[in-house]
This record gives structure tokens, sequence and C-alpha cells, in this order.
């Protein structure tokens, strides 16, 4: 059975400390997302997943690029590469690393809910024939993605799945299951595009986009949630799964 | 109440030639011994690139050798994906007729249009469409099969003047089903005259839901083809033991792999945001049993069809009762199961659970059956 294979405290690099899990659900206002999932190399996506996740088949990777007008800690851009994968039977998104380009919104999702992330620069624009997101980390482009003639969709065709952030907490190094509730009051899908992705900027070198699947971006708002769930990492979920 | 068997022809890693092998010799082995043991009908799905869980990427290759090892058991070529980036309409329609002539007759097809962007990808193929190709599929297949020639001035394919042959030996054409997985598809499935063939574990009362509104819409249907299929099946799973305790037991690892092998393909829905596929296909957690103490009696989710005789017996006493005609049970999972356990299971499955239930005394849905 296909099955994660990477060395939990191999991967566990810039993983955030969290000494608590008190956060609070905390809303999000005036969000925009852009989403774009591309398939990579099956194989790859056993080496790059702890054993407590599963592959989906064929591999893929998503980026999800936010920019979030009203939070507790001011506007913020958040971009996330993620593999899509399975906790148990459940879709999830292993978080691989994000950029923020606001370091108190960058310190609160890493101490609240795991997200491993550095600064960086974020532009994330929408034009009526294309919406573009472009990251760039200490002035190095690392992404740049794109949702080519937007095609109005309705909200609940839309779905993301919960993120596993890999953080090191107070029951040592664990999988941070984050499933924020989403309220879209506009969604559009396109052609996908991804333009620039630097491996090994994001500590993935080897991976590489092979076949672009979708493009969504929708704007609404959301919450991150309270933490419900932790997962040990080098077991399986349907053992090393834990409730907060 | 009849009682089939369906394959996915799971292959357990590592794969190899040998493996393959050993999992279709079990499989026809498996379709002969129900044969002779008053089975109704063994089903082969039709899925490609879906590591583990389902090696059946040339089901009426598979049919074809085991119609010609049985002699009674229908064969169901369920479901073929009515999308023309994977199957040209023709070919089914040939293909479908050739399987039943060389069958004597015993062919129901299914058909699907595919749930996973593993395999839509795969081909290439466009998910908003899917539904309009399977939708012009379905009228058209008949009338390849009914008419002498047909031209054809479609939305997906057309085709000029031409006879379709061969003809099935099923007149007027074998009954055809619809896979039905989300909501909502058994009305499409009554609208046209087709049955219902349910491939999604649902519990007792949405499937009660479905069959109810099925036999509701289904008698003012429109029928695409010659003759009309109002039945119900529902899939399931089968481990039939004497001892309660391993039967469930065995049963459960049965469904826990499937769901863990089912768990690893990407949905359509999930990597491709579109409104023609509003559920996650079959990505559904699998029910569990309800936990007690050490000496407590271990219990399957409802309806699953594991356990002892009597276990087994009282869940499809409550699908006939709801109005399911027909329960086709997943009899292994990447050898889960020995195949001695499968044959045994079969044998005491039909021994001690199938006397109870009368073969539905219903009319044949097409005629020279």
């Amino acid at each position: 059975m296909l099955q994660g294979r990477a060395q939990p405290e191999a991967i566990a690099a810039g993983c955030p400390e969290m000494v608590d899990f008190g956060a609070t659900a905390t809303p999000l206002g005036d969000v925009q997302t852009l989403h774009v999932l591309c398939e990579f190399e099956s194989r790859l996506a056993e080496e790059l997943l702890p054993p407590a996740l599963h592959p989906t088949l064929p591999g893929v990777v998503g980026w999800m690029v936010q920019r979030v007008g009203e939070s507790p800690w001011g506007a913020f851009h958040l971009a996330q590469t993620r593999i899509e994968c399975r906790s148990g039977v459940r879709p999830r998104g292993y978080l691989v690393e994000a950029v923020v380009d606001s370091a108190a919104a960058a310190e609160a999702l890493a101490s609240g809910w795991g997200f491993r992330s550095r600064l960086g620069t974020i532009r994330l624009r929408r034009y009526y024939d294309e919406v573009r997101a472009e990251v760039a980390v200490s002035g190095r482009d690392v992404l740049a993605i794109g949702l080519r003639d937007p095609q109005p969709l309705a909200a609940a065709d839309v779905q993301y799945v919960a993120n596993m952030n890999l953080a090191r907490t107070p029951r040592g190094l664990r999988l941070v299951q984050v499933d924020p509730s989403f309220a879209l009051e506009r969604a559009e899908r396109g052609e996908p595009r991804v333009d620039l992705f630097d491996g090994e900027a994001w500590g993935v070198a080897e991976l590489e986009p092979a076949y672009p699947i979708s493009a969504s971006s929708t704007a609404g708002s959301m919450t991150l949630p309270q933490l419900r769930f932790l997962c040990r990492p080098e077991v399986w979920a349907f053992d090393g799964t834990e409730r907060l | 109440m009849q009682f089939g068997i369906f394959f996915e022809l799971s292959v357990p890693r590592p794969f190899s030639p040998e493996a393959e092998r050993r999992v279709y010799e079990d499989a026809i082995e498996q379709i002969r011994l129900a044969d002779s043991l008053g089975f109704a009908t063994a089903w082969a799905v039709e899925h490609h690139f879906l590591e583990e869980y389902s090696h059946c990427s040339a089901p009426e290759l598979f049919l074809t050798a085991a119609a010609r090892e049985t002699r009674r058991i229908r064969l169901g070529h369920g479901a073929v994906v009515c999308v023309p980036e994977m199957n040209h309409p023709i070919r089914v329609a040939e293909r479908a007729a050739v399987l039943d002539i060389l069958s004597g007759g015993r062919l129901e097809l299914g058909t699907a249009r595919s749930s996973t962007w593993t395999e839509l990808g795969g081909f290439e193929a466009d998910p908003d469409s899917t539904k309009k190709d399977w939708d012009e599929y379905v009228r058209v297949l008949p009338r390849m099969w009914m008419e002498e020639r047909l031209s054809w001035d479609g939305t997906c394919f057309s085709m000029p003047e031409r006879a379709v042959l061969p003809k099935p030996l099923q007149r007027p054409h074998p009954p055809m089903w619809v896979t039905v997985t989300s909501p909502g598809t058994e009305l499409d499935a009554a609208d046209r005259g087709l049955g219902c063939l349910g491939v999604a574990a649902v519990s007792y009362a949405e499937q009660e839901r479905r069959t109810r509104e099925y036999h509701r819409r289904v008698r003012q249907c429109e029928p695409v083809g010659g003759v009309v299929n109002d039945r119900v099946a529902t899939n399931n799973f089968l481990y039939c033991h004497q001892d309660s305790r391993t039967g469930v037991e065995s049963g459960m690892r049965l469904m826990g792999m499937f769901g863990l092998l089912n768990s690893h393909l990407l949905f359509t829905r999930e990597a491709y945001p579109t409104n023609a596929y509003q559920t996650l296909g079959n990505l559904n957690p699998i029910p569990r049993g309800e936990s007690g103490g050490p000496g407590d009696e271990v219990r399957a989710p409802e309806g699953i069809c594991v356990g002892n005789p009597a276990q087994i017996t009282a869940a499809a006493r409550q699908w006939e009762s709801i109005g399911v005609d027909q329960i086709n049970f997943i009899l292994n999972v990447s050898d889960v199961l020995s195949q001695e356990q499968v044959l045994d299971s079969l044998r005491l499955f039909a021994r001690e659970v199938m006397p109870g239930f009368a073969p539905a005394a219903r009319p044949s849905t097409a005629e020279g059956r």
C-alpha cells in the first residue's frame, strides 16, 4: 500500500514551536484565494510525506495563495505549497512550507496553528482575464501561478481540504490538523498556469510540476479553527491520531 | 432477491505478472463456483490506472473468459465508462454484442462516466462533459443494436450511416444499468428506463429513499432502449463464517482495506472544481462497528453482509424489505482473504443463506433471458 516514507525528523527543519494548543477560532475577513493544483511524479510523493500520510494517485501538489484583508494581525498575504494526501481515508493537504508577508501574522499562524513559514513578498492580483500570484523570498522569485480566462462557478463547487502542519508541540513532533471553514461569496475556475516553481527554495528540490489540473479563485471569509486533532507523523493515522 | 458477485480485481503490491495472473485466475474460479451455487450475476468494473484498488481495465475480456467457463450466471459488464476518450460508442456496442453472443445471451450492460481524476485526467477527458457524454451513449447504444443501420449526429460523436455489427443475441438488446454513486443519479436511471446499479455503500435509510424515488419515477419513464430495466441493485461485502466473530472481524478487514485503497484515488470533485461532480464519488469514511468490551459481541456496521449466516440473513432481509432486487458482493480485496476463505464463504452463504430467499419472481426485462 502506498504510504509516506519520509523520516519525520528529516523533514522537520524549520518547523514551528507550539507551546500550547490554545488558539481559539479566529475569523479572517475579505479573503481572496487562488488555488492551483498540478500533478507531479507519484514516486516522489511517497518520499516527501511522513508515514502518517498516504499520497494520492497521481501525486498532486497544490498552491494556495491568499490575500487576507481583515485579521487580528492586520492585512497579510499567505502562500502555501501543499501535497495532497490522505490521513487515514480523509483528504488532506500536507504543508511543505508557507510564505507570509507579515511578521505578526507569521508568528500567530506558527504558534497557533503550526504553519511553517518564512517571510517574503506576495502579490495576488485579479484581472478580468486572469488571476495571478507571484511569491518571492529574499528577492528570489519562488512561485508564479495563475488562472487564465476565469469563468463563474457556484461557490459550493469549490472545496478546500484541511491542512496537516508538521510542528514541534508539547506532545512532541506532531502533524497538526487545521481545517478552516470558508464562507465563499464568489468562485471562478479557469485554465491553470504554473509559470515558476522553485522547488529548491521551498525545500523540495526534486519536485517538478508536471501536469496542471485546475485553478480556482474565490472571495469570501474564512475562520481558522480551534485545533481538534493531532497526528503522530511516524505511524499511520489510524494508530497515531490524538484528540485534543 | 438475487445475489451477485462484483469484481474490482485488486492486486496487492509488489506488482508482478504472477500476482496479476493469480488475481485473475482466482476470480475466474470464484465465478465458476458462484455459477454452480446459483448466484445470479458476476459483475466486473472498468477502471484504469487505479493501482492496487482495481486492475480491471479490460472487463470485456475478463468476462468473455468467465462466460466460456460458466453456464448460467449472467455477466455484468459494469460499468463501461461512457466517455469518448476512453471508449468510442461504436466499440462499446460492438464489444458488448460479441460478449452477449459468446455468453449465450447472458450480458447485463452497466454504464458509467468515471468519478476519479486519476482516470479522467489520464485520458485527458473533460470532467465537465462526462454527464452529457454518458447521456448520449445510453441513447445511441440501443439503437446501434436494434437498427439494421444507423447514422448519428450528436454532441460527443457523429457517424454516417453504417451497420454496427454484430447484433447482440438478446432481443431487443441486453438489459442496461447505470452505476449510482451520487444522489440523484438514480433519477437519471429511472427517467431513462435503466436499472439502478448502486456501487457506493449507503445506509438503509438512504437506499430506501433512493429506491422509493427510483420506483416512483421509472413508472413514468421514457425508455432509451427497447426495454425497461426497472431493477435496483446495491453493492455490499461478503464474508460468511459459522463463527460470528471470525466472520465480522475478517469482513471488517476486507472493508477497511477497500476503504484505504479507495482513498488513494483522486476524486474529480477534489481536484477539479465543477458542478458536474457534486460528491466525492465513493470516497466516504468506512463505517465502523460499534466497539464494546472484550467479551462483547462484535458487530458489523448496518447492512454489511459479514458475520455468521444468521447475521447476513438479517442484513439481506433488511435490504430486501426496502425494495432492493439484487445485492452484489465484493468477495476479496488485495488478498486480505485467502482464496480458500473466499470459496468457503461463498459455499456457506449458498448453503445457509440463499435458500431463505426466493429468486426474484419478476418478468424478464429482455426477451431471450
